[in-house]
């Protein structure tokens, strides 16, 4: 693709000028993203590499190690992402669109999910649904006389389930961050023209949401894919293995070769989906719905459906939401894991040391590394969020900008890979290209930088993504206009797209943050200060077999999320003071 | 080119390094002491969070040594050492690590780490625990059943009866293909063929008839079990919970850790090592200590290994106090084990032999994912 060619000479230094931006993402996101994929892919050359590919491909282990693996994965990443949409889109719809009563609280209950660590909702369907198979504990309904079948306590349809469960709230909040910008004026003109309510959401609303529903459903099936504790916990016990659980066993047994070929076929695999999802946005027309007109948000009258349409997007939340966090608060407060709602007591949270319970130790809050924790915990999640919104907005702008070409292909598929790089490898690459001093810079070996940068690329697609979906829909006439006066390209970012964009961008920041709060294995791998954060406080009193500690900060961490997204919240609304 | 000569000045610098480690190597306590207060820091990765009790016994026993502990588990360590000294970087100093074949194959034969063993405690320590890596302590991986359920002992007593119908679907254990320590205990059972031979015709009176594709009787073994509908679970929490619950119908028996029966009372657990099992009931297999290569802090790293090994008291003093658990066995032999539970020479487990399982882990590894 070279346009140059045909173009007139100062087209062509225009053009030269313009790509300079896209050609220096491309170097950012090569050095962040590609260097640590060429690295697992060159570890897979080596002669025990190309050993692993044999087996992996073509032996007596492939249905074991990848046909069925992989039809496995495909299921759930499909399935999860046909799941996403539906219910992240209409709980989106709900809260953004409708004068459904209650919208405010039905907006946090659905963010919800993703804040809480998927394993929270599997132990929560094991605790409801477990069956014989799993010998002497039984869950709620077989001890209370049902019987509960294996395909139903284990396998496929309970890790979709909860899969769906978890990542419906990160469509949602993609999707509804889109639909908040659909502007009144487009849905007042198409009702003045007489256009019915079906009419508009097919031929107004769906096509101007398009982006935020691809990225949402490339988001979630890239995470349902890749993720590993719903799968090893509620697929093991009927032998279902995912990629990913895989992928997982192999670098922990000691086989890393065949781990990183399993990566790299998954993120092959992957990568064909999120090429189709991204010729479907190249190719359809494209809505600019974010003018510098009007932004009210236009509610449908849902008139005898309010309450039924409550009670719907209620009881989800209510079974998503509710269900897990009383699993979660409840196995912090019982002293035996197998009676979660008896002899509750606050020990775990503010006990004394030294006593009967937990061999002696204390309660989290008399721990005193907690604070530090918290600390570290809230600098790292803060920081990292801040400057994956800044690559992501840099590069989402790029993306959209140069529509269609050649370099805006490879990057938005560049910019997605991190979320499928196992953080194992991705660690030992940034060990690798940081360790030692490169050029300029000193070694960032060890260092809170290092864990910044490596977390910020780690953290890529969902930044991406999320500013992706806001931007495709602001329409250039208003940075145009800003260019004509003179303005340049930072200010531009500063005072046009960043104020319209905001909502969106928080929707991502406040992924990337969340993420990052729960995140143990790039923090473990990469970080060697002796104050840790929260969740590797939370891997000791595991590792320890103290679970309620463990799930008593888990709790810590799903508060400090709600309320970074509280504060997202009203951070929002007073940038966009035109909506009120 | 430049690389040749940095590697060659390197390898330069390294002609008195190594001398002064062999010093280090041979030194006292006291003395290791004196270097490791001017090297101030000492950085230890290790396996079990139980490495914060240590911190705070060393800094006690020797203050202006601050020790920094880091929580790895031991595919991490290994990745992250791995990835650090191709780096060129070299900032740990101590591994505590178990994995042991997995070590032994991608840390020791490359020299990424060395087995130091403490002076003090080279007549207190078997030979085996030595060399090649030297062994702190012992975990198990042993059959374990619900001693409320089977008031009168193990339901098991030949590792063959697993395979009988009756114990379809009620034999457990944490996946193999993505825990270690499970492979092991399989690897182990298959290098004891003439033992699980002669275990077969013990359980059934007739020579065992092995498939023409497998090596012997422990192959044979892992085959049917898996045929006999294994349950594989993702931890051991999970696996505790479905053999050990209280007042159970039925439950079933796993091979899971001994040392968790101490968690019975709090947990309302009945788990109970099934110890009188033909020709054995699982393993043991070590928890290592090694100085990493080129260690920042030499003599601090030894110092740390050497204090590890707690004093000459029959608990082994503050310094062994964290690892004393009753089900864990310290290789030290001054070091008592806990009275109720089995003695070590009375526990029929095997103790892995770290090269054989090494050398044999991917084969069996390849076999498990065929049956899974």
């Amino acid at each position: 693709m070279s346009p140059s060619d045909t173009a007139a000479p100062f087209r062509r230094r225009r053009l030269t000028a313009a790509r300079l931006v896209p050609l220096s993402m491309i170097l950012i996101v090569g050095l962040l993203v590609l260097a640590p994929l060429l690295r697992i892919l060159l570890a897979t050359l080596t002669p025990p590499g190309l050993e692993a590919w044999t087996a992996i491909l073509a032996s007596p282990m492939s249905p074991n190690l990848w046909w069925r693996p992989l039809m496995n994965t495909l299921i759930l990443g499909l399935g999860v992402s046909a799941g996403c949409l539906l219910l992240g889109g209409f709980t989106a719809w709900l809260v953004v669109m409708t004068d459904v009563p209650g919208r405010r609280i039905l907006g946090v209950m659905h963010t919800l999910p993703f804040m809480i660590p998927s394993f929270a909702a599997a132990l929560a369907w094991g605790t409801l649904f477990r069956n014989s198979r799993m010998g002497g504990s039984s869950g709620f309904f077989e001890a209370n006389g049902f019987i509960v079948p294996d395909w139903l306590a284990w396998g496929i349809v309970p890790v979709l389930i909860v899969l769906i469960a978890h990542y419906y709230s990160l469509a949602f909040t993609i999707i509804a961050a889109a639909l908040s910008s659909v502007g009144a004026d487009l849905v007042e003109a198409a009702q003045m023209t007489g256009a019915r309510r079906p009419r508009i959401f097919f031929g107004i609303v769906l096509p101007v949401v398009t982006p935020a529903l691809v990225s949402a459903a490339s988001l979630t099936l890239a995470g349902a894919v890749a993720n590993f504790a719903a799968p090893a916990l509620l697929g093991l016990p009927v032998r279902m293995q995912t990629l990913s659980t895989r992928l997982f066993g192999m670098i922990e047994i000691g086989q890393a070769e065949r781990g990183f070929v399993l990566a790299l076929l998954l993120i092959a695999v992957s990568g064909v989906f999120l090429f189709l999802s991204d010729r479907l946005v190249s190719g359809r027309r494209a809505f600019v719905t974010v003018t510098g007109k009007g932004g009210r948000t236009r509610r449908f009258p849902l008139g005898r459906w309010r309450w039924p349409l409550f009670a719907a997007g209620f009881g989800l939340a209510v079974v998503t939401t509710v269900v897990p966090v009383v699993v979660l608060v409840a196995s912090s407060l019982a002293p035996q894991a197998g009676a979660l709602f008896s002899n509750w007591t606050l020990h775990f949270w503010i006990g004394e040391g030294g006593g009967q319970i937990a061999q002696g130790t204390a309660g989290i809050f008399r721990n005193p590394v907690l604070i530090a924790a918290l600390f570290n915990t809230l600098k790292l999640g803060v920081v990292v969020a801040l400057i994956s919104m800044l690559l992501g907005l840099a590069l989402a702008h790029t993306i959209t900008r140069n529509k269609g070409t050649v370099l805006a292909n490879i990057l938005s598929q560049l910019a997605f890979l991190p979320l499928l790089i196992p953080s194992i490898a991705f660690a030992a690459a940034y060990i690798a290209l940081f360790g030692a001093p490169l050029g300029p810079l000193p070694s960032l070996y060890g260092t809170f930088t290092l864990l910044v940068i490596a977390a910020a690329a780690h953290n890529l697609p969902y930044a991406v993504q999320a500013g992706r979906s806001v931007l495709g829909q602001i329409a250039t006439d208003l940075e145009e206009s800003a260019r004509l006066t003179g303005a340049g390209p930072l200010r531009r970012m500063w005072a046009i797209i960043f104020p319209l964009a905001i909502r969106g961008l928080l929707a991502g920041a406040i992924l990337v943050f969340v993420k990052m709060v729960r995140d143990l294995s790039l923090v473990v791998l990469l970080f060697s200060a002796t104050s840790p954060v929260l969740s590797m406080v939370a891997y000791r009193y595991a590792a320890e077999g103290f679970m309620q500690f463990a799930n008593a900060i888990t709790v810590l961490i799903l508060v400090i999320c709600l309320a970074a997204s509280l504060i997202a919240q009203a951070l929002q609304t007073r940038v966009q003071k035109w909506k009120e | 080119m430049f690389k040749t000569l940095k590697a060659a000045l390197l390898a330069a610098a390294c002609v008195p390094a190594m001398a002064a480690a062999q010093d280090l190597d041979t030194m006292s306590a006291a003395e290791l002491y004196e270097q490791a207060k001017v090297e101030k820091t000492v950085t230890v990765f290790s396996l079990s969070s139980r490495i914060a009790r240590v911190e705070k016994a060393f800094e006690e026993a020797y203050p202006g040594v601050d020790l920094v502990g880091v929580d790895l588990s031991s595919a991490k360590q290994i990745a992250r050492v791995v990835a650090e000294q191709q780096a060129g970087v070299h900032a740990v100093d101590v591994l505590y690590i178990a994995d042991a074949p997995v070590v032994l194959r991608d840390l020791l034969a490359p020299g990424r780490i060395q087995t130091y063993v403490p002076p003090r405690l080279a007549d207190q320590l078997d030979a085996q625990f030595k060399s090649p890596l030297l062994v702190h302590r012992l975990s198990t991986k042993v059959l374990m059943y619900n001693e409320q359920a089977h008031p009168d002992g193990s339901p098991i007593t030949n590792l063959w009866q697993l395979t009988l119908p009756e114990w379809s679907g009620r034999v457990m254990m944490v996946d193999p293909t993505q825990r270690g320590e499970l492979l092991d205990l399989l690897t182990e059972i298959a290098l004891h063929p003439d033992e699980m031979a002669a275990a077969y015709k013990a359980q059934f009176g007739s020579d065992i008839a092995v498939d023409s594709d497998l090596n012997g009787a422990g192959e044979q073994f892992i085959r049917n079990l898996f045929l006999n509908d294994l349950v594989l679970v993702a931890n051991s929490d999970d696996l505790n919970k479905a053999v050990g619950t209280k007042d159970a119908k039925n439950p079933p028996v796993a091979f899971g850790t001994y040392s968790d029966r101490r968690d019975n009372e709090e947990e309302g657990w009945a788990l109970q090592v099934a110890n009188n099992v033909e020709p054995a009931n699982g393993i043991l297999f070590p928890a290592v200590l090694a100085v990493a290569d080129k260690a920042p802090s030499p003599a601090a790293a030894r110092l740390v290994i050497d204090f590890m090994f707690g004093d000459d008291s029959p608990d082994g003093g503050p310094a062994f106090a964290p690892f004393n658990v009753p089900g864990d066995y310290a290789t030290r032999k001054t070091i008592a084990d806990d009275p109720d539970s089995v003695p070590l020479e009375q526990l029929k487990a095997w103790t892995i032999n770290t090269e054989a399982v090494a050398e044999h882990r991917a084969r069996i590894a390849d076999l498990i994912i065929t049956l899974q």
